[in-house]
């Protein structure tokens, strides 16, 4: 089992570190961890509230060394409240900022060099986030080092059109993307046999459908040649 | 390979470290984003419509612009503020209909806006929102509706209890009774209205059959909502009852909870009431004072 956080303020506060707060979280995970004693535990790199306003949403970060330093910290408190190693998800994203002077990729390997985190690197927010931003997805795997990704994330994304050009959005809502599944078997071929979770949480499909797609990743998990496309 | 770039952010970047020396404060980009988004900022979105987002400065906008990538966002926290209000509240949705509940929704927003990272409790003052926009016409029911459904949420996600630890209570001399402090299950929650909510509730609980007519004048309700083993159950409350249970849950001694309970109901058997709540689960644990008043 793994205990996925998903806006659950590891990371927010309200602008900067308020030890106050993300201990007053990472008690309240604690007794969810001890009660269920997960496997991995996993939160987003995002932000969802500051000033006491909250979007609870999982809102991009600017990667500056600033925000580096402040993630990396707050980490750092969750961890040692927690007493164990957490991991790191890239989100999908729909904007970029200005002062962005480093990669996501490099930002997300940096907070875990730096905190000692582990990474939950999900494919599908790597594909969606590489459409919305022109970066390339292989590209971001192959630049996440070997032993740092300890779990993956595949899901559905949706279009929609924003002008005369189009966003993708991540909805868990559709099958995984033929894209994806090939970002899946570079992701295999680089980090191994990690344990992988299929993300379906809207308009969801027969139960057959579901099935189909988990036994689609257990294959490729065990070969990640044999299918590729 | 990856689709045709749409952004403008640069593929390759500056290493580690070489921070532009006009990036804005993480705080100020922050503070910036959550007022194009939300509908508390003063220029901010509402959600209610497709390009409601506002421009701000700082955002890489491309082809796509940066007012429709915040309004992603902006649509998105919308959406997520909407579904917890959906999920909370599904009898007064049906009692409204969708379209008005989803405009009081839009409303509600504006002037409740989202202060919890967890959305569960986004829906915490919507039976106040109710009191004010019908607290005095012919729909006043609806903020009791809306009470009794926020009730049954809190008492559905409360902590669990240990079960009422008997053996500790035969350890305690019978002159020593009206010392305990009782203390009510986490997930009870006691329930009065003038009007017959329950039936309302339960006529309208399944959204495939016609809900029958349901005459607000016959009679109101005083019950308590425990969480049992099968989901949520509603027991019927005495007058005593009632205020028994109130007293210990405001934190009175059992001496002073009977005699404030005796008041309010006349003829009260104060010993077999508390029986039957600990049996019910209703009473879980107490303590002693250790000083006599």
């Amino acid at each position: 089992m793994t205990l996925a956080a998903r806006a659950m303020a590891f990371l927010n506060g309200r602008h900067f570190v308020v030890p106050q707060d993300v201990k007053t979280v990472a008690l309240d995970v604690r007794a969810a961890v001890r009660r269920f004693q997960p496997m991995l535990i996993s939160e987003h790199l995002s932000w969802s509230s500051a000033g006491g306003r909250h979007a609870n949403d999982l809102l991009p970060l600017p990667y500056t060394e600033e925000a580096l330093a402040h993630v990396s910290a707050r980490i750092g408190i969750v961890q040692d409240r927690l007493g164990r190693r957490i991991l790191i998800e890239n989100v999908s994203s729909y904007l970029a900022f200005e002062c962005s002077h480093i990669t996501e990729w490099d930002f997300l390997t940096a907070v875990a060099e730096r905190s000692g985190c582990g990474i939950l690197l999900d494919l599908n927010n790597i594909h969606v986030s590489a459409h919305n931003h022109g970066f390339d997805a292989r590209g971001y795997v192959e630049a996440i080092p070997r032993e740092l990704v300890c779990e993956l994330h595949l899901a559905g994304h949706t279009r929609v059109t924003a002008g005369n050009r189009d966003l993708l959005i991540d909805t868990h809502s559709a099958p995984v993307a033929e894209a994806v599944w090939d970002l899946y078997r570079v992701a295999l071929e680089r980090f191994g046999p990690v344990p992988t979770l299929i993300e379906w949480d809207a308009q969801l499909p027969p139960l057959a459908e579901l099935v189909a797609e988990a036994d689609r990743a257990n294959a490729i998990l065990r070969s990640p040649r044999a299918d590729a496309a | 390979m990856p689709p045709e770039p749409l952004g403008a952010q640069p593929v390759t970047a500056p290493a580690l470290g070489t921070a532009p020396a006009t990036a804005p404060a993480l705080r100020v980009l922050q503070a910036q984003v959550l007022d194009a988004i939300l509908p508390c900022g003063s220029h901010g979105s509402d959600g209610s419509d497709g390009s409601l987002a506002r421009e701000i400065p700082g955002i890489v906008g491309g082809d796509i612009g940066s007012a429709r990538r915040l309004e992603v966002y902006a649509n998105n926290a919308a959406a997520n503020f909407l579904e917890s209000l959906r999920l909370g509240y599904p009898v007064v949705r049906r009692l409204v209909g969708e379209a008005y509940f989803e405009q009081c929704v839009r409303e509600y927003r504006r002037t409740y806006p989202s202060r919890s990272g967890d959305l569960q409790h986004a829906g915490t003052s919507f039976p106040d929102f109710w009191r004010e926009l019908h607290g005095a016409d012919r729909y006043r029911y609806l903020a009791d509706v809306a009470r009794f459904e926020w009730l049954i949420q809190e008492s559905l996600t409360a902590a669990d209890e240990a079960p009422f630890d008997f053996a500790r209570l035969g350890a305690i001399a019978v002159h020593d009774y009206n010392r305990l402090r009782f203390r009510v299950h986490a997930a009870t929650r006691r329930f009065a209205s003038p009007f017959p909510i329950q039936a309302i509730w339960e006529a309208n609980a399944d959204a495939d059959v016609e809900p029958p007519v349901i005459d607000l004048d016959a009679g109101g309700d005083r019950l308590l909502i425990v969480r049992a083993a099968g989901g949520i159950e509603f027991l019927r409350l005495a007058e005593g009852e009632w205020a028994l249970l109130a007293a210990i849950d405001q934190g009175a001694a059992f001496s002073a909870a009977v005699t404030t309970a005796g008041r309010a109901a006349g003829e009260f058997d104060a010993s077999a009431t508390l029986q039957k709540f600990v049996l019910q689960g209703v009473i879980v644990d107490f303590t002693i004072e250790t000083e006599r008043p």
